[in-house]
């Protein structure tokens, strides 16, 4: 209930707010707010897993809420801290169990090494930094400090649009998990494609299409040297969506369809995964 | 978990309402009469929210009365509080700390 509170102020203080920018959907390295101003992005997102490969007939349901706040601490360098809010629900052979809570705590910097505006297209280099702490609750945290340095690419041109994000998550950078486990490392791809029409003659108002491809490896854990069984997985997502864009207010949504995937071992495959949310800038 | 999903969606159609409501009038409708217009080239806008953020912080400038950019025609037009002196690098400061490039002062 508290957190609930929380969310709704969040949500209370964004409605006083004016403007906001724009990126891709599933990911937050795009947010790039003015100087001295905030980003608030708010989304909901599912997913799911399926096709049990042993005989225990597994599924998994989970819908994430996460709370972005992005801030331009200065023209050239953004500050970023995400909070995840979790609900799981497992079924296994007929017996079904859920759990809520919070996920671990997201802190990203990132420097504009390279900008250029001209009439014709605008092109950007922005080298990111993140470090995710072991503060989420027992369900969902990972218990180790991770580290993740990325590169943001951004081009633009006209009302075309482009970005493209990649990110090396080292899990367990600084010590182990629990009982000694060592999460494998994780590589992300995201290439964001969009396209602008105007709505009612306005530049006030817009439409875009999003598609976006996202390439996603995760190492399997280490356990005294040894690759732990049934972890690690590659992914790849084909995801359209669409955002709504009012001055400051951006309303958005993604449907991330699997397009291939490959599971060690007797884990879960991934089901299509839904977005939606909104972002603001203040 | 239900009741999460339902607050969660309300919060955001309430969101969607607001936002969508927010008018922007701009230095056109306004300016009092006798304001000087000037326009300005800004390079880097690619979307309606653009125009928010370098209107905003060319607002907080004293002797600017109101600010309307235009991310399509790449202008930012700025209305100066009659009997203020504006001076052209506080504004063309204001676009580069909104992460855009300021062209030439077309007005």
């Amino acid at each position: 209930m508290k957190r609930l509170l929380l969310l709704i102020f969040i949500m209370a203080v964004a409605q006083i707010a004016e403007r906001v920018n724009a990126a891709g959907i599933s990911v937050d390295a795009g947010l790039t707010p003015a100087e001295d101003r905030w980003i608030f992005r708010t989304q909901m997102r599912y997913m799911r897993g399926k096709d049990d490969p042993a005989p225990t007939d597994r599924e998994m349901e989970m819908y994430a809420f996460p709370v972005v706040m992005a801030y331009g601490f200065r023209s050239d360098v953004t500050l970023l801290v995400k909070q995840v809010t979790k609900y799981r629900k497992m079924t296994m052979a007929g017996s079904v169990s859920r759990d809520i809570g919070l996920d671990d705590l997201y802190l990203l910097g990132k420097y504009r090494f390279y900008r250029r505006n001209t009439r014709e297209y605008t092109f950007g280099i922005a080298p990111t930094l993140a470090l995710e702490l072991p503060t989420g609750d027992d369900d969902f945290t990972s218990d180790t400090w991770d580290l993740e340095p990325g590169l943001f690419v951004s081009w633009r041109s006209g009302p075309w649009a482009s970005d493209l994000n990649a990110a090396y998550k080292w899990n367990g950078f600084a010590d182990d998990g629990r009982a000694g486990l060592n999460p494998g490392d994780e590589i992300s791809i995201d290439l964001a494609l969009a396209r602008q029409f105007s709505i009612g003659g306005s530049s006030d108002t817009s439409i875009a299409p999003v598609l976006e491809f996202s390439y996603g490896h995760i190492s399997p854990d280490d356990l005294s040297g040894h690759d732990v069984s049934n972890t690690g997985e590659s992914l790849f997502f084909i995801s359209p969506g669409a955002k709504f864009t009012r001055l400051s207010f951006i309303l958005e949504a993604l449907v991330q369809i699997p397009a291939w995937q490959d599971q060690k071992g007797s884990q879960l495959e991934q089901g299509t995964r839904f977005i939606i949310g909104a972002r603001y800038m203040f | 978990m239900r009741r999460i999903i339902y607050s969660w969606s309300f919060m955001l159609v309430l969101a969607c309402c607001i936002g969508c409501s927010t008018t922007d009038q701009g230095p056109a409708s306004s300016v009092v009469e006798g304001s000087e217009i000037r326009v300005y080239e800004v390079f880097g806008m690619d979307c309606p929210g653009c125009q928010g953020g370098v209107e905003k912080l060319v607002k907080k400038i004293p002797a600017v009365q109101d600010a309307k950019a235009d991310w399509k025609k790449k202008k930012l037009t700025v209305a100066v509080r009659p009997g203020s002196d504006l001076d052209d690098e506080d504004v063309l400061d204001a676009i580069r700390r909104a992460n855009f490039t300021p062209g030439k002062r077309i007005q």
